[in-house]
Formats: C-alpha cells, sequence, structure tokens
C-alpha cells in the first residue's frame, strides 16, 4: 500500500526578525513590553560583549495523553554562534524520537546588535505514563560543551480524568478538539482571549458509506478557517488499514473556496484527497488524521501586533469513517476473473497483419477504464500453438479524472509464427466487476488474423528448432483406472511360501545332501575297515607264504622257494599299507616304509633280501639248502622287526 | 455298513467340491465384469457391491481388491480404499498402480505422519525390494539355494583334492548368495505377515489403556495406517511410526 505524502504545507510568513514562538502572554501591557524590549536590548549586549552562548530546551506541552507527542526544541543563541553541533539525544530514554531533528536559524539585527539562534526539534512520543524526564542534552558549541536543563513531561493514561487540557501557552491551542464533520470546532476558550485558534476546523469525508471489495471510495480531508494558517502539517503519516490507497495530486497552489457555515463564512482548503480501494469486506474504518496548524493569533496587544507576529499551533484531528465493504458476488463469478473492480474496455492490436514464419509480430492487448487495475496480474492472451510466445512486457500507468482513478495496463507481446498459413488469435477476454451496476462483465476483443507466408529461406516451420518445447504439466491428479482379469482371477490368498511345493522343494536338497553325506562316511567308514582288516592279516598271509616256500625248500624248486618268500615280503608291505603289491617297486617300498617310520637296518635288510629272492631266482646258478635256509630265517626275522617298528 | 457309507459320503463331499469350483470361478468372473461394467459408467456403488461378492466368495485376487479399491475411493470411503490398497500390496508388492493410488490416498488423509529417517543407500534398497513380487523372490532364493546344494552334494562325492576345493569355493560363494536370498525372502514374508491396521472411522481417540476412561493421549483419522502391537478384550495396542503409542478400539480399525 502506498502511503500519502503529507499534505500541503503553508509557508510561514514570518517577516524577518520577529520570532514566530508561539508563545505571548495574555495581557501584557505596553510598559511591560517596553521594559522587556530594553532588558532584552541590555541583555544582548551584555551577551554579545562575553560572547555569551547559552542552550536551552523547552516543550511545546508539558502534559500530554499517553500515545500522544510532545515538540522537544534545543535551542543555542548568541551574538555568534560558529560551528554547532545537534544535541546528544542518546540520554532520552523515557520516550521514543519519532520525528526530527528539524533545524531551523533565525538571526536578529537590532539597533546594531546582532543575535543568532539555532534551534533543533524533536517529536517525542512518551514510552509509558507518569511523571518523564527529558535528561539534560549536551551541545558543542565552538569546541565547548553546553548542557541544557532537564525538562519534565506528565504523561496521563489515555481517556483518563486527569488528561490534561490546553497548555496556558499557546494560547487557544486545542489539541482535543477535532475538526471532524458534524464537530464544529468549538470558537476560542476562556484561555484564548477571544482568538482565532477555534474557527478552524479539518473535516475529512468520503464519497460513499458502502462499496464492494475493490470499488473506489474517495477520501477528501478539508481545511475550513476564518484565521490566517501560517504552516500546516500532519502529525503522522496517514495510513489506511485495508485499503490501497493511491494518492490524488492537488494543484500546487491550493484553491481557495469560500463556505459558508449557518451565519459564518469560512475559507476553505482541499489537503488531501486519496482514492482508496477496499481489499476486503466487512467494516472499515479510515482512522483519524492529525495536523498540525500554525495560526496568526489575534493579539488585543497593539504593540505585540506591531512588531511581532504572535502564533500559535494547535492540532486538529479528524473523525473516524467506517464504511461497509461488501464480499463479490461469488455465484456468478466468471471464469478467469482476475479481481479488477469499475468499468473498463479491451482492446487487442497487432503491428501487421502479415508476417513470415520466424518474423515477430507484435501484439499489444490494452485494458483501459476507471478502478483499480494494479492488482490485475493474469496473462489475458491464451497459449497458442502456432505462435511461439514470450513472456510479455507489462506497464500499467493510472490518471485521475474528476477524483476518479483510471488505469491503464499493456501487456506487449511477441509471438513468432511457426507455420504459414492464415493463422488465428483467438478473442481475448477480460472479466471484471461492475460495481455500479452490481454485476460481473466480461469484454472481448474480435479475433485477429495474420496471414503468415513461408519464411525467407522457404522455411515451412516445421523444424524442430522452432518448436517451444514445455515441460508437461501435470493439472490434476487422480487415481488409475480399474484393472480387468481376461486370463480369469485367481485366489492368491496362500503365499507361495506357505505352499507345500514350496516347502518341499527347500527340504528336498537338505535330505539329498544329508543322505550323500550319510553315504560317503558310510563308505568312508567300510574303507578304513578293510584297510585295517587286510593291516592285521599282512602277518599271518606272510606266515603262510613263507610257510609254503619252506615246504618248497629244496634244490629242485629253489625258483618257486624265492619266489614265495619275496611274495612274502612284498604282499606284507602291500597290506600293511592298503596297496597293490603288482605296482610296488623298490622305491615305491623304501617310500612307504620311511613313511612309516621303519628303522632305516631294518628297511637295507629288507631290501637285501628281496635283491637275494630275485638273484636267486633269475641267475643261473642254483642255490644250495643252506643258503635258502638263511634266506628263510633272515626274512622271517625281517617280518618280526617290521611289524614291531610299524606297531610302533 | 459304516465304512462303506462314509466313503460314499467323502466321494459326495470330493464331487461336489470338484463341481462347485468351477461355478465359484464363473461366478466371480461374471460378478467381476458387472463391477468394471458398472465403475465406467460411475455407479460407484453398485461397483463396490460387485467387488465385495467376489470377495465373499473367497478369490483374493488383487486385481478384485485393486478395483475395489478405487471404487471406495471415489465412494469417499477413504480408510477402505487405502485398506484394499494395502491388501493388494501384500498379495502382489509388484502393483504399481496399486501403489501410486495408494501413495494418492494417503495424501488426502488428515495425518500427517513423520517417518523415520532412512539412511539412503538403505531407503534405495528398501525401495527396490518393496517393488519386487514375493514370488520372484522366492523363485530367485530356490535357484540358488539348489545350485548350493548341488555343489555341497557333488563335493561330498568328490575325490581329487583339486576337484574339491573348487567345489567347495563355489559351495560357499553359492550358499552365501543363498543365505543372502533368504534373507531377502524373510523380509517379504515379514512385510507381507505384519501386523497393520486402518483406522475406518473419521476419527479415533487414542487412549492410554484399554478401556474408555482412560486418557485420550492423540486422534488419528480415517485411513491413517497403524502397527498392532498387542490385543485386549476388543482393544488394540497400536503405534505410530512416531513411537507415539496408545489403544484403540478393535471395531474402529480393519486389520490389513
Amino acid at each position: 500500500m502506498r502511503h500519502g505524502r503529507p499534505g500541503p504545507v503553508f509557508r510561514a510568513v514570518v517577516p524577518s526578525g520577529r520570532v514566530a514562538t508561539g508563545r505571548g502572554g495574555a495581557a501584557r501591557s505596553a510598559v511591560v513590553y517596553l521594559v522587556a524590549l530594553l532588558a532584552s536590548w541590555m541583555c544582548a549586549g551584555v551577551a554579545a560583549h562575553a560572547q555569551n552562548i547559552g542552550v536551552r530546551a523547552r516543550v511545546d506541552r508539558e502534559n500530554i495523553e499517553e500515545g500522544g507527542q510532545t515538540s522537544l526544541v534545543v535551542e543555542v543563541f548568541g551574538p555568534t554562534l560558529g560551528e554547532v553541533g545537534p544535541p546528544d539525544v542518546s540520554g532520552i530514554t523515557e520516550f521514543d524520537i519519532v520525528g526530527g531533528p528539524m533545524t531551523s536559524n533565525r538571526f536578529q539585527w537590532i539597533n546594531g546588535r546582532t543575535s543568532a539562534t539555532r534551534s533543533y526539534t524533536y517529536l517525542l512520543r512518551p514510552r509509558r505514563t507518569g511523571s518523564l524526564r527529558i535528561p539534560a542534552l549536551g551541545l558543542l558549541v565552538n569546541g565547548r560543551t553546553f548542557r541544557t536543563e532537564a525538562v519534565n513531561v506528565e504523561v496521563y493514561p489515555a481517556g483518563s480524568a486527569g488528561a490534561p487540557g490546553p497548555r496556558p501557552s499557546p494560547p487557544g491551542a486545542n489539541p482535543g478538539a477535532g475538526g471532524g464533520p458534524g464537530r464544529p470546532a468549538r470558537p476560542g476558550s476562556s484561555q484564548s482571549e477571544g482568538d482565532g485558534t477555534a474557527m478552524v476546523r479539518v473535516v475529512a469525508d468520503v464519497d460513499t458509506r458502502t462499496a464492494y471489495v475493490g470499488q473506489q471510495v474517495t477520501l477528501r480531508v478539508l481545511l475550513d478557517t476564518q484565521t490566517e494558517i501560517l504552516n500546516l502539517g500532519m502529525k503522522d503519516t496517514p495510513t489506511f488499514p485495508g485499503f490501497w490507497a493511491e494518492e490524488i495530486k492537488l494543484p500546487e497552489n491550493l484553491e481557495l473556496r469560500r463556505i459558508v457555515h449557518g451565519a459564518d463564512t469560512y475559507s476553505e482548503y482541499t489537503l488531501m484527497k486519496r482514492a482508496l480501494f477496499p481489499t476486503g469486506s466487512g467494516t472499515l474504518t479510515i482512522p483519524p488524521l492529525s495536523y498540525q496548524i500554525q495560526v496568526r493569533r489575534r493579539s488585543q496587544d497593539p504593540i505585540e501586533s506591531f512588531f511581532f507576529t504572535p502564533t500559535e499551533t494547535i492540532t486538529r484531528r479528524t473523525e473516524p469513517i467506517a464504511i461497509r465493504i461488501q464480499p463479490l458476488p461469488s455465484g456468478s463469478r466468471p471464469e478467469g476473473f482476475s479481481g479488477a473492480v469499475g468499468n473498463f474496455t479491451l482492446a487487442v492490436t497487432a503491428d501487421r497483419k502479415d508476417s513470415r514464419v520466424n518474423d515477430a509480430i507484435g501484439v499489444k492487448v490494452r485494458v483501459t477504464g476507471e478502478g483499480n487495475l494494479n492488482a490485475v496480474n493474469a496473462l489475458p492472451l491464451p497459449d497458442l500453438s502456432d505462435f511461439k510466445q514470450y513472456a510479455p512486457k507489462i506497464s500499467s500507468s493510472t490518471n485521475v479524472v474528476a477524483d476518479r482513478l483510471r488505469g491503464e495496463k499493456v501487456w506487449d507481446y511477441v509471438l513468432i509464427p511457426l507455420a504459414p498459413g492464415q493463422q488465428t488469435i483467438p478473442p481475448v477476454r477480460f472479466s471484471f466487476f461492475d460495481a455500479k451496476a452490481g454485476t460481473f462483465r466480461t469484454v472481448a476483443s474480435p479475433p485477429l488474423t495474420i496471414q503468415v507466408a513461408r519464411g525467407a529461406d522457404g522455411d515451412a516451420g516445421t523444424g524442430a528448432g522452432l518448436v517451444a518445447q514445455r515441460d508437461v504439466r501435470q493439472l490434476r491428479r487422480d487415481i488409475r483406472f480399474i484393472k480387468q482379469a481376461p486370463d480369469g482371477l485367481r485366489d492368491r490368498s496362500l503365499p507361495m511360501y506357505r505352499a507345500p511345493w514350496f516347502i518341499a522343494l527347500v527340504l528336498l536338497p537338505l535330505a539329498a545332501d544329508l543322505g550323500l553325506f550319510t553315504y560317503t562316511r558310510t563308505r568312508d567308514s567300510q574303507r578304513a575297515h578293510a584297510r585295517q582288516r587286510r593291516e592285521r592279516r599282512a602277518r599271518s598271509l606272510a606266515r603262510r607264504r613263507l610257510k609254503e616256500a619252506r615246504r618248497r625248500m629244496s634244490p629242485s624248486t629253489t625258483r618257486a622257494f624265492y619266489a614265495e618268500v619275496a611274495q612274502a615280503l612284498t604282499e606284507y608291505v602291500a597290506a600293511k599299507f592298503d596297496t597293490s603289491a603288482s605296482g610296488l617297486t623298490r622305491d615305491r617300498i623304501e617310500d612307504l616304509l620311511a613313511t612309516r617310520g621303519a628303522a632305516e637296518e631294518d628297511r637295507r635288510a629288507f631290501h637285501r633280501c628281496l635283491e637275494a629272492c630275485d638273484y636267486a631266482r633269475f641267475a643261473p646258478t642254483s642255490s644250495g639248502s643252506e643258503e635258502m635256509r638263511r634266506t628263510l630265517l633272515a626274512a622271517e626275522e625281517i617280518l618280526v622287526r617290521l611289524e614291531r617298528s610299524l606297531a610302533a | 455298513m459304516r465304512p462303506a457309507r462314509a466313503a460314499s459320503a467323502l466321494l459326495l463331499a470330493l464331487w461336489g467340491a470338484a463341481s462347485l469350483h468351477p461355478l465359484i470361478a464363473s461366478t466371480s468372473k461374471e460378478l467381476f465384469e458387472t463391477g468394471n461394467s458398472a465403475y465406467e459408467q460411475g455407479r460407484f456403488q453398485d461397483a463396490a457391491a460387485a467387488y465385495e461378492k467376489v470377495v465373499a466368495y473367497g478369490v483374493a485376487d488383487p486385481r478384485v481388491l485393486y478395483n475395489l479399491g478405487n471404487s471406495y475411493f471415489k465412494l469417499g470411503k477413504l480408510g477402505s480404499a487405502i485398506l484394499c490398497y494395502e491388501r493388494v500390496l501384500r498379495l502382489d508388492s509388484s502393483d504399481q498402480d496399486a501403489r501410486v493410488n495408494l501413495e494418492f490416498a494417503r495424501g488426502l488423509i488428515r495425518d500427517r505422519l513423520q517417518e523415520p529417517e532412512i539412511p539412503y543407500p538403505v531407503k534405495a534398497m528398501k525401495d527396490v525390494l518393496d517393488t519386487l513380487p514375493l514370488e520372484l523372490v522366492g523363485l530367485v532364493f530356490l535357484c540358488i539355494y539348489y545350485l548350493a546344494a548341488s555343489l555341497l552334494g557333488a563335493l561330498l562325492l568328490a575325490t581329487g583334492a583339486v576337484r574339491r576345493r573348487v567345489l567347495g569355493y563355489g559351495a560357499a560363494a553359492a550358499g552365501l548368495c543363498a543365505i543372502l536370498a533368504a534373507g531377502i525372502l524373510y523380509y517379504k514374508i515379514q512385510d507381507r505377515t505384519s501386523a497393520h491396521a486402518i483406522v475406518m472411522t473419521d476419527r479415533v481417540d487414542v487412549l492410554s489403556g484399554p478401556s474408555s476412561d482412560n486418557t485420550v493421549l492423540f486422534t488419528v483419522h480415517e485411513g491413517t495406517r497403524l502397527e498392532l502391537r498387542n490385543r485386549r478384550d476388543g482393544w488394540y495396542q497400536v503405534s505410530l511410526p512416531n513411537a507415539m503409542s496408545g489403544w484403540v478400539p478393535s471395531e474402529s480399525v480393519e486389520r490389513v
């Protein structure tokens, strides 16, 4: 919401050399005045002579209501001032500084003597009620620090019986006397001594007390006065909660009108005009607007009137204005209505009617009429499939005609035709609420026909690069559609892991592996058993062979004898080591015996006996009986020793 | 005489069951198509009634439950619709349509539940596993399991050292894979058999104990999924993903 500027300010008409202090006694006599003037000259002379610099602080109201404001004026005065720094206001903790510092300089030359005053004015708002204190403020003047006196301010609760009346000085200042409509200002008071301050009033009025949301309500603030206004300003920046405010500019020179209230004639000025647009429904209130007005005070003192301009500052406040705001009808709201309220026309124009593929066309959509178009943001031109469309440049402007805000909003589009032929921009629609008729209205433009020729290079606009690709937008969401069952329905309540076949398939490998394990263990066990039995029978088998050899121990059966002895030895080793006797060579026998820990001497004896048998079997000479007997004994001894060593 | 009579009764029962099955099958198919036709014409109440009859026949086909959920959704029965979609996913976790509809329906319930934070890799794996059908996981498990068992059997029969070593490594690797597949299958079974319930009434107060005079701890609304932790005298002890827990009347919720 825009805030309006403060109202026009009357330039103070203060003659040079005169002080518009706002102070003034009620009935000072000419003699007293002359004495005071003389004393002032004397003091000024002394001060000038002593280069005396003085500072002081004062407030315009020492008794204020809670939430009110008071002006603090810090003045530095002296014959000449030189460099003056602003006062250090960091010590003001019980007030909020809501305005200032406003600096003003005053220079006087009287009878060859000069005096200068620089004042800093602050607007203070108390933070609490009670007796508040503005502490002594320090100023740096020509490198020296001066301190003002502390100032006390009494703050009363708002609306309390103890709320202060106007301060005796300035006379006639009557802050509480509002100048709203129906409440004429009181013509003076006992303190005003019949001056003219009460004949000033400020009135706010609106053109309608009921309106629709978005409909313009024109606020006007008028100043009626019977006295000369020297200065005027708003106390606070005006705010209009619940409204969009547009300023209606006033002429530089305020127009003066003469009006008559009863028997009195007033000069009337328009201080402010605002076009207010309600943003919500219900009862909205335009808050009071406060003005501080400096007026010329009528003085019965001719000397004062002659030498000075007696002035005073008064406050006038308008009455709050309640306006009933109705919502827009919801039943007949057209699609695409974007909130415009007023009376509008629509125009759609193209900068040319003939174009080529890829040649840009400018299309303007212009909405004009009475009402506020600032809130209208919807794009009026729909998506056009045959044009590449860029984001429009939007411009808007407002003007005021007969206190009614008129707006114009222009959407400036650039369209690029994508295909040759006769292309049409469809009608553009704009809907608004006509507050006067109380209905929605829709205005539409006629369709625009654009003749699009092929491009300069014969481009028919079918190139993929020209297509304005955009992401596919999800407009709405819904559940997915139902399913069909062409293959029939199946009951799947029994899960696979509970099906007997699944359990059987899980158990089957377990059983198979368990069976295999059992089988292999049994087989290995049987093999081991057979090996042990053969090993156990090795000795007896060898003895049987040796017994057979003993039976053949005769010269005629020498070869058979030695064959039996050799076989007894070989088969013994084969049985002991569970191997075949046919594949046993000397080296193999040596390895086997060595691995089982047979003594080397026994192994050597074994081989010697075996070699002796082989020699006797295949040598041409025959052995004697004694030789065979020794061989038999040696074989028996070897077997005994091997049996012993292998068993160990 | 008695055994003969019993045998006759058994035969009659078997014949009856055998003859009833195709009858049910044909009737349920017709009802299903009747429901589909009603749904397409916008008669969602009739469609739901037809699907309910199919379910009452004991035909737990995910497509029937899915269509029933859609009918409930169109009728505005959010809790019933969510219950049906949950049951569809229990029967067939790979049904993307049911998953999408369930997510859409969950977006309409009034309770917003904060799911516990899951690290990204775990969440990604969970999402993948959730979309795998239980049957597929079971078949993959069986394949790996049989491979491991075969290698183990060969190892038992093998004699050569090299062969035994190769078979041993192979059996160990296949065994590990089989254990992994068994874990995934277990997760799927747990997911299918986990005890959950859907709130079926517009709102239900969750109490601090299994009786109505207990303190109201919080309130849940139609369609919210609760984990069932205990049951006692017509009351369920339930909990939410954010560990809030309490008791609700069993008639206010429906077990998935």
